[in-house]
């Protein structure tokens, strides 16, 4: 085992200091470019991973082959905690957002840790992008070597998050990688600072790292760590989740080596390459055995809105939606393709997709959704297709120039209403417990003097305030259903105000964020931050979901998705003359329609989304509700006792009880308990049923009005520029919207009527 | 393992129980699901068309007179599967202010201008077969076209008879209703 106290002094000596003859890093000294492109052609000539048609040594000794990967994944468990108690950030700490994996010389995933899923394939794709730029040669890779990379044009899905990797080498020889991701607080981007709106081109995103050598001998550069000093606010914060994400990969390789003592470098390699075939098998047959062939749709609008960001590049200060149709195939032989003509087109704004990005939201959602046995590696993405037109939101020609803050933001809501697309085809299989949806949230972040007197970006990302879309079989969970982030934690409110200038007001599930239904959604915990002992701050939003205005198609089997999301800024408030005069403050949201902080003497906005930044002061109350994600079927069949339960927990009220679900309620007074009258309830539900068939119309009559819209152009300007940029760039989409609405040849969406 | 016909009842009833409702979630997933969900299925309808496939809450795929159609669980039938079945449903369409307000009232209504919450109804029955929020403008989404011949020969290995190719023919209705506009 080469680690940092036997590293050879040229690619040329092996252990023992006789000169190996070799030319590259790789296998009997191949170079890791050799290795890649090998790697590829025999995927496209066997369809198999590294041409493994047979793979036979994992399931010769299936007890070794069982301890083989669980070694690898405790050593890969280890080194993420290990992260989480070098480092000093809440986000690493709190909310766990990191992940620890080990990867083929070539890049391929072989396991990953607990964690954040997302970036199984992306840092593996920083790999082969150092492979393909001749890093073997041009820069040089040696044992102890540390590489950073956070810039999306080569792989993730924001600069927030940082990857350290670290070659791991035995007798000379490159036999893997070990990859960290944490997320950052502070990455030195333009006010609010993390995660930025007002940012549209690359040099607002902040600093980047374009997979770079900063370290060797396991040491991080003295100009590097200079460099973050005066780069960054929280360089300390920024030092620390490296030093530990660099004590992790250390920590891996020494396991590595211990291991190839222990089974031998001959099996590490196989086995390590048929964890990948052997999983990209039971991914076909998983799909196989959970879904039905056929074809799935839905489709996705992504609002940008940002005509009134301060930005200098002035084309961008514009509002607009685009579409993103996306249509699942599942084919016979178990592949699975996801096509996404008629996306439409790139803008600058930070919330283009890339493929990378794309391929980093499909594999959170495929290892939360199907492939959750703890062995989700490259295999499991490997029988998919991704077809991302170029030019789209989805797939900009370059995204180099373009600022890439939040590539989740459609990145995750193209994937939960995939989740809605998979759940459909789990209904017609018969596993309707596997039917799931999730949903993203935006909120407000800020920037500015924290309560110490520093000055720095102040994002409080808790992620365990959305719940989770019904199943098929249960109502969601309530405040615990982030895909994205599976161990996920709202972190200690407490901790959050160390960090934050500010006082958390309440923290209490939200029945009106609910979606409802038979089963209904999880509810959300709205936040309610109170600023405090900040002598200069900017608030503005925080993007992690590009629906605002539209709900997310996100209700199942006749559920309704979740209710919109909102904020509220609340500023020049009463509070301290209530603190005062000891008078009530504002907790909880109430009803939607009145909500509660109506109570209190303020100036109240309610800023989209993509809020621009604003300046607030001590006492003013930023207000986050998100919405959840989907109900499952017919509300008025929802189970009287399931009503009776959330009245009493204070998840509904009786507006949701008689109107939604239709059922006769009582509050008993004496008792302090709700009441449900099962016969009064029936004949609400019968009413109900009465009432939608006098109600509704024929789809025809409904077909010829819209219609009619659509050729008088009596529709949103934003929706008409919608359509006519899908239609730019797809004639497929052109065709066949024209031929839903029997539309004649030289229609064009037109201007729109404001 | 198998998930019994009484316990899979009670599971899509939601009155399993949370620890075996658990126990399924968490378990292998088993086999042979797809056939005792169809016979659980058959056995609640009360007609007497072979259930090919569950299509979603309330709807299947039925054998009918030599075609396939979609057919609700009060006896409704829609059509042929390869056309989408919501344009033969009744529609309840949320597009103003004072729609969206019964579901979503207040800060949580989305924004007509831009936003349409469709609801599809069974004429037969009144329920609520599907809500699809989308933009307005936007094509009603055929949500699953299944390709039965594939799936019951192929992955089943039971092929059905008489195959039909698995083809979105829904462009048969906006024709005609397109024609009649002429
Ligand atoms: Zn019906």
């Amino acid at each position: 085992m080469t680690t940092l106290e036997n590293r050879p002094d040229s690619d040329r000596r092996g252990d023992d200091g006789t000169d190996t003859g070799r030319r590259g890093l790789g296998e009997g000294g191949a170079t890791l470019a050799e290795m890649l492109a090998q790697r590829r052609r025999q995927l496209t000539e066997t369809g198999c991973y590294a041409g493994i048609t047979d793979p036979h040594v994992l399931a010769e000794d299936p007890v070794r082959a069982e301890l083989f990967h669980s070694r690898i994944m405790a050593a890969l468990i280890a080194g993420r905690e290990t992260t989480r108690l070098v480092s000093a950030s809440p986000f690493v700490r709190e909310v766990a957002e990191l992940a620890i994996g080990i990867y083929t010389p070539e890049g391929d995933n072989i396991a990953q840790s607990i964690g954040i899923q997302v970036h199984i394939r992306c840092m593996g794709e920083v790999v082969q992008w150092m492979i393909e730029h001749d890093y073997e040669h041009a820069v040089g890779i040696e044992a102890g070597d540390i590489f950073w990379c956070n810039d999306p044009s080569v792989a993730g899905l924001h600069p927030a998050d940082v990857y350290d990797l670290l070659p791991v080498f035995h007798d000379g020889e490159l036999i893997a990688w070990v990859c960290t991701v944490t997320m950052e607080m502070d990455i030195g981007a333009v006010s609010p600072g993390c995660m930025p709106i007002a940012n549209v081109e690359r040099a607002t995103d902040g600093i980047r790292f374009v997979a770079e050598k900063v370290g060797t001998e396991g040491r991080l550069r003295h100009d590097i760590e200079l460099k973050i000093q005066y780069s960054l606010d929280m360089s300390d914060i920024f030092l620390l989740d490296r030093k530990g994400a660099t004590a992790a990969n250390l920590k891996v390789a020494d396991e590595i080596g211990r291991m190839i003592g222990e089974f031998g470098l001959d099996y590490f390699k196989t086995a390590t390459r048929e964890l990948i075939e052997v999983e990209r098998r039971n991914q076909i047959a998983r799909l196989r055995q959970r879904t039905v062939p056929g074809r799935y749709r839905n489709v996705v609008p992504l609002e940008y809105y940002m005509a009134d960001q301060p930005v200098s590049w002035l084309p961008a200060r514009k509002d607009h939606i685009r579409l993103v149709p996306i249509e699942m195939r599942i084919d016979g032989d178990g592949a699975l393709t996801l096509d996404f003509e008629g996306a439409g087109e790139w803008g600058w704004h930070p919330f283009n997709a890339t493929p990378s990005g794309m391929w980093g939201g499909f594999a959170f959602t495929l290892v939360q959704s199907i492939a959750y046995d703890g062995r989700a590696n490259l295999g499991s993405l490997l029988p998919v297709d991704l077809r991302l037109p170029l030019g789209s939101v989805l797939n900009p020609e370059d995204v180099r120039p373009l600022a890439t803050a939040s590539i989740w933001a459609p990145v995750i809501d193209i994937f939960s209403l995939w989740c809605a697309m998979a759940s459909n085809a789990f209904f017609m299989r018969g596993f309707r417990e596997e039917m799931f949806t999730y949903r993203g949230g935006s909120g407000m972040q800020m920037a500015g003097y924290d309560q110490y007197g520093m000055r720095r970006p102040l994002l409080a990302a808790p992620t365990g305030n959305f719940g989770s879309g019904a199943t098929g079989v249960c109502d969601g969970i309530d405040a615990g259903g982030s895909l994205i982030t599976a161990e996920i934690d709202l972190g200690n409110a407490e901790i959050w105000e160390c960090f934050m200038p500010y006082l958390d007001l309440g923290r209490r599930l939200e029945p009106y964020s609910v979606g409802w239904g038979r089963f209904r959604s999880g509810a959300c915990v709205p936040t309610a931050a109170m600023l405090h002992r900040s002598t200069q701050t900017i608030a503005a939003g925080v993007v992690g979901g590009a629906a605002e205005f539209i709900l997310p198609n996100v209700g199942l089997g006749g559920g309704y998705p979740g209710g919109k999301r909102f904020n509220v800024v609340m500023r020049d408030t009463d509070v301290p003359a209530r603190i005062e005069r000891r008078e009530p403050l504002f907790h909880e949201l109430g009803h939607p329609a009145h909500p509660t902080y109506e109570m209190l003497d303020a100036e109240v906005t309610h800023p989209h989304h993509m809020a621009p930044p604003m300046e607030v002061n001590d006492h003013d109350i930023l207000v986050t509700a998100i919405g959840s994600p989907g109900g499952y079927g017919d509300p008025i069949e929802r189970d009287l006792d399931a009503i009776r339960v959330d009245l009493d927990d204070g998840l509904a009220d009786r507006q949701i009880a008689e109107d939604v679900y239709c059922a006769e309620v009582e509050f008993d007074d004496a008792a302090k308990e709700w009441r449900v009258d099962p016969q009064g309830s029936a004949r609400r539900r019968d009413a109900k049923r009465a009432e939608r068939l006098a109600r509704a119309v024929p789809v025809e009559d409904w077909w010829r009005r819209s219609r009619r819209r659509l050729l008088d152009h009596d529709i949103d300007p934003m929706l008409s520029e919608m359509y006519a940029s899908s239609m730019r760039l797809s004639e497929p989409f052109t065709t066949e919207f024209k031929e839903f609405w029997a539309l004649p040849e030289d229609w064009t969406p037109g201007e729109g009527r404001p | 393992m198998s998930v019994s016909k009484d316990d899979l009842r009670d599971l899509y009833a939601g009155r399993l129980g949370w620890d075996k409702t658990k126990a399924i979630i968490s378990g292998p997933k088993d086999d042979d699901r797809f056939e005792t969900a169809v016979e659980v299925l058959q056995e609640q309808v009360s007609w007497p068309e072979r259930i090919l496939m569950p299509l979603r809450e309330h709807l299947y795929v039925v054998e009918s007179g030599g075609e396939r159609v979609v057919k609700c669980d009060c006896g409704h039938e829609f059509g042929d599967w390869r056309r989408n079945w919501k344009l033969s449903a009744l529609i309840i369409a949320r597009d103003d202010e004072a729609s969206l307000e019964e579901i979503y009232p207040g800060l949580r209504r989305p924004d007509p201008a831009l936003c349409e919450v469709r609801e599809f109804i069974c004429p037969g029955c009144g329920s609520l077969l599907d809500v699809e929020s989308v933009p307005v403008g936007c094509p009603i989404v055929f949500d699953a076209l299944p390709d039965l011949d594939t799936f019951y020969a192929e992955w089943l290995g039971r092929p059905l008879q008489g195959v039909r190719r698995c083809e979105d023919l829904t462009h048969e209705i906006t024709s005609r209703w397109g024609q009649a506009e002429l």
